[in-house]
């Protein structure tokens, strides 16, 4: 069950465009079981991807929860728990 | 256009004012500086913090806030004026030196994080220069001490920070570039 409004289809889109933004190689063949590691993200582009999802989707995402993203696919599940906790009721 | 760079709420606003004015930051001279000096065993508390808040702190807000433009822009570079004190340390300038120190550790942490993105960040240390700072009294042994004779110009140090900020400048991060007329040699 979810409220969000965004699909995580849209949230793995919008995490491709970042990622081709920031200029990560093969940023636009991301699927949900990409790991970082495989994109050779570093942190810095990490802090990036992640300041820019919380200015698309309005979400905040906490130093915390960053650690545990290890991958795109945590990314999404992320995004969409945080935008369902926003959401309206 | 003014900021108080100790206030990090007063540092993104100018900043803001700034990129609506002339565009994102790409370049960044941290030489917003205080003394309040007067040996250790005396000095107060608001001396060693005023020093360290705005020479130190007050960088690091500056630095945050173009950070963030020069990582949009995959380019740029930052400049932090630091001093001669900052390694040799001065009598009396506890606050001064260790804010100045400090300066170079920052320096050298934000040329290593940002160097994949082709951000440089790096420092001079002016020596004794002739600006309003020094006027107050710059101790004649102190100049008798440099080995060129005579105290710098501020344009000299300007002519240091301009060849970090130019495009030449690419490959040399983590810096710190001496203009002192030899004092610290």
């Amino acid at each position: 069950m979810s409220d969000s409004p965004h699909s995580d289809e849209q949230i793995l889109q919008a995490i491709r465009d970042e990622l081709t933004r920031i200029k990560v190689p093969d940023a636009e063949k991301a699927t949900m079981s990409t790991d970082w590691r495989d994109l050779d993200v570093d942190s810095l582009d990490l802090v990036e991807l992640v300041t820019a999802l919380e200015d698309r989707f309005t979400v905040k995402i906490a130093d915390g929860e960053l650690k545990e993203i290890s991958g795109v696919g945590d990314a999404v599940r992320l995004v969409q728990r945080l935008s369902d906790a926003g959401a309206p009721a | 256009m003014q900021a108080d760079v100790r206030d990090p709420g007063a540092v993104r606003a100018a900043f803001a004012q700034v990129k609506e004015r002339f565009g994102p930051v790409l370049v960044l001279v941290n030489n917003a500086g205080v003394r309040d000096d007067g040996l250790a065993l005396r000095m107060s508390d608001e001396a060693w913090s005023a020093v360290l808040d705005t020479n130190l702190t007050g960088a690091f807000h500056c630095t945050r806030q173009a950070l963030s433009s020069m990582l949009s822009a995959r380019w740029g570079r930052i400049v932090n004026v630091s001093s001669i004190v900052a390694e040799r340390g001065n009598p009396g300038q506890a606050n001064y030196a260790a804010a100045k120190a400090g300066l170079l550790g920052l320096t050298r942490t934000i040329a290593r994080e940002m160097a994949r993105k082709d951000i440089t960040c790096n420092a001079v240390t002016p020596g004794v220069i002739d600006t309003e700072m020094t006027a107050e009294g710059v101790a004649e042994a102190l100049v008798a001490a440099v080995p060129a004779g005579r105290v710098g110009r501020p344009e000299e140090v300007a002519a240091a920070i301009a060849f970090l900020c130019s495009p030449e400048a690419a490959y040399v991060n983590g810096a710190t570039l001496a203009v002192d007329g030899a004092l610290g040699a």
